[in-house]
């Protein structure tokens, strides 16, 4: 059972005070849950939301089904997210995550075997300038290539 | 109050009303999916399109206020071309599968693609699959691919029964109708939305794929499930009854009715029905035409001295008067009311459902007052207990499943030494009584139910299920003397 630790419940309450619309409040309070779980949202936590704040399911669903920065599967513990808009894409992004999907032996989507990594292609991160950039958890890093994935990857354990 | 002009013609509406009220006020035709009127307005589906004099864009209907001197049209190439044009977006990814869609003959996409439609689609892409044969629930099943997004259900579930099961999940052309896991669509009033899906994306498991719509014919009439007295309108053909639907009326049920009514057609079918009277006899049981057991039953009360009547609340004030009436002028002032629930009696969801499942109490409870009757159901059990009731004579239920009491009520009144049962449905423990008579289905009479407002309602008479079945009228006609069986309704109207 999953259960938001009392700063995330505080969070929660601040944000449904913070709107006219306590609907509002969905996605800061989805993301803290995405936070505390592991980098993902169970619907057990969509349950425990909906107790909390008085939100129907459905509508909490509708919000978190919405949006793809939500993730409905677990992920690994370094969720690597490749931009692959157009400016990125120019920049071989698309050719980057091919390769370190075939690098750490798993699909995009999945969980590699050590559960340290999920690799997933992600709609514009805001960083054209810098293109290609990827985001690992909530870290942005730019102007990728290959060979800096690879210390990247090495880096994370 | 403003007025203002709906494709040439005048007329005045309420403060606040939109210009689609004020088209459907006039009866000219204008197209809309999402537009409701018992539900908010959502204004998505922009079919209702329409010109206002004045205004260089075309506007949505259901969601411009009309304002004073307005002058609109809908019927202008300008509307019609962007009508045409919104239904080619509708039908994008609309499997068009309409030879096996049960909406098929009441559907709002076929009904607009006849007068709107390009017939010929410029569509080249391929269509984006979704979930089929969803079983959103007891009652409800859904087909994402068939679903235009109007989201009535969903404004339905969280406006109406305020339950909130419904919702749309995932982005642009894979949006789609769903419930949380776990959470399915098994309000009371689940079937409405099936009503006003104007497609044939949510369906119901009692009606689908039982009957081509084309193949049904109608009536008008009032729910005998409880007291509240919805309006509906019944669908039958030669086979029998297949589904009833609200019929809107404000001032009794909306636009809704509950799951329970919609199941009440059911025993009106011929395979519940009691068709011939039967009389017990030593031998065993005598099947005979129901005037005939009823006249054997004049003969037999007229030779007691203690007979009693019990009333319950499913029969027609109509008969109600005329045949308390006969029975009191012949056997006595015995008469008594069966309550079928008394401790969920008085119970209000809020919605509609009452807690009195009975058409007429109300009716019933005026005849009696009127005749001065004032027996208690103690009194009842007391006489029976101590033998005092020779012959019992029960205007017994239609719509047995609200009856939860009957097995052990018709025991009690087995203590009479002469029991009778009038019933238009056949049971197994109405057996040991020594005359059954087959009465009239609330489908197949006229008369007057009082809901428990006190608001009188007349019944549309539908066709004839049991032709020899009679009704408390005709049976009073019996009592008094006449042996012409002849007048009874059977005559009178179409039988199936």
């Amino acid at each position: 059972m999953f259960e938001l630790s009392p700063e995330g419940k505080e969070l929660v309450k601040k944000e449904l005070a913070r709107y006219e619309d306590k609907y509002s409040a969905i996605i800061p309070s989805l993301y803290q849950i995405q936070k505390e779980n592991e980098g993902w949202v169970s619907p057990e936590a969509v349950d425990h939301l909906s107790e909390l704040t008085g939100i129907p399911h459905s509508h909490i669903n509708e919000v978190l089904k919405f949006y793809t920065m939500f993730n409905l599967k677990p992920t690994g513990k370094y969720h690597i997210q490749v931009c692959c808009n157009i400016t990125c894409s120019m920049f071989q992004a698309r050719e980057l995550t091919d390769d370190l999907c075939q690098k750490l032996g798993i699909k995009e989507g999945e969980v590699s075997e050590d559960g340290r990594f999920t690799v997933s292609r992600v709609e514009c991160l805001g960083s054209c300038d810098n293109a290609p950039a990827v985001q690992v958890n909530e870290t942005y890093h730019d102007n990728m290539t290959p060979e800096k994935m690879d210390t990247l990857i090495s880096e994370l354990k | 109050m403003p007025k203002c002009t709906v494709n040439g013609i005048e007329v005045e509406v309420k403060d606040g009303a939109t210009v689609i009220e004020a088209f459907m006020k006039t009866n000219e035709s204008i197209a809309h999916y999402c537009w409701h009127p018992g539900l908010s307005v959502a204004g998505v589906c922009r079919m209702c399109m329409v010109e206002i004099e004045g205004n260089p864009r075309l506007q949505i209907a259901c969601n411009t206020p009309v304002q004073d001197g307005m002058v609109v049209y809908n019927n202008s190439e300008k509307v019609k071309e962007a009508v045409e044009w919104t239904l080619k977006f509708h039908l994008i990814n609309h499997p068009l599968d309409c030879p096996i869609c049960d909406q098929a003959g009441e559907c709002g996409l076929q009904e607009y693609y006849m007068s709107h439609g390009s017939y010929d689609s410029e569509m080249a892409e391929r269509k984006v699959k979704k979930h089929k044969v969803v079983d959103l629930g007891e009652k409800v099943v859904l087909d994402t691919e068939r679903c235009i997004l109007c989201s009535r259900c969903v404004r339905f579930t969280d406006e109406v029964t305020k339950t909130n099961e419904l919702g749309i999940f995932n982005r642009g052309d894979r949006s789609e109708i769903g419930t949380f896991e776990n959470r399915p669509l098994n309000n009371k009033y689940s079937l409405n939305t099936v009503d006003i899906c104007p497609v044939g994306a949510l369906t119901s498991k009692d009606f689908r794929f039982r009957q081509r719509v084309w193949f049904l014919k109608s009536f008008e009439t009032i729910c005998q499930g409880c007291s509240a007295g919805c309006n509906v309108q019944a669908y039958y053909n030669e086979n029998g009854f297949y589904r009833v639907k609200p019929v809107p009326n404000e001032e009794v049920n909306g636009h809704w009715m509950c799951d329970e009514g919609r199941d009440v057609y059911k025993f009106a079918n011929k395979e519940h029905r009691l068709v011939s009277g039967i009389k017990k006899e030593d031998s065993g049981l005598s099947h005979m035409a129901p005037g005939a057991a009823a006249v054997q039953l004049r003969e037999d009360l007229s030779d007691t001295k203690k007979a009693a009547l019990v009333l319950t609340g499913q029969y027609t004030t109509e008969e109600y008067l005329k045949f308390v009436d006969s029975f009191t002028k012949n056997y006595g002032n015995e008469v008594y009311h069966w309550i079928n629930n008394p401790k969920t009696f008085d119970d209000f969801d809020g919605i509609l459902l009452r807690g009195d499942k009975n058409p007429n109490t109300v009716g019933l409870l005026r005849v009696l007052e009127g005749k001065g009757i004032k027996s208690s159901w103690a009194d009842l059990e007391e006489k029976l207990n101590s033998g005092q009731i020779e012959h019992l004579v029960v205007a017994g239920p239609e719509n047995l499943a609200v009856f939860p009491d009957l097995e052990e009520k018709v025991t009690l009144f087995g203590q009479a030494q002469k029991l009778t049962v009038l019933t238009p449905v056949k049971s197994k423990f109405y057996e040991s009584a020594d005359y059954q008579i087959p009465m009239k289905s609330f489908m197949e009479k006229d008369g007057t139910f009082v809901n428990h407002k006190g608001i009188e309602q007349k019944l549309g008479r539908g066709p004839i299920v049991v032709s020899q079945a009679l009704t408390l009228l005709d049976l009073s006609m019996i009592l008094d003397g006449s042996d012409f069986i002849s007048v009874n309704s059977a005559s009178m109207g179409g039988s199936l």
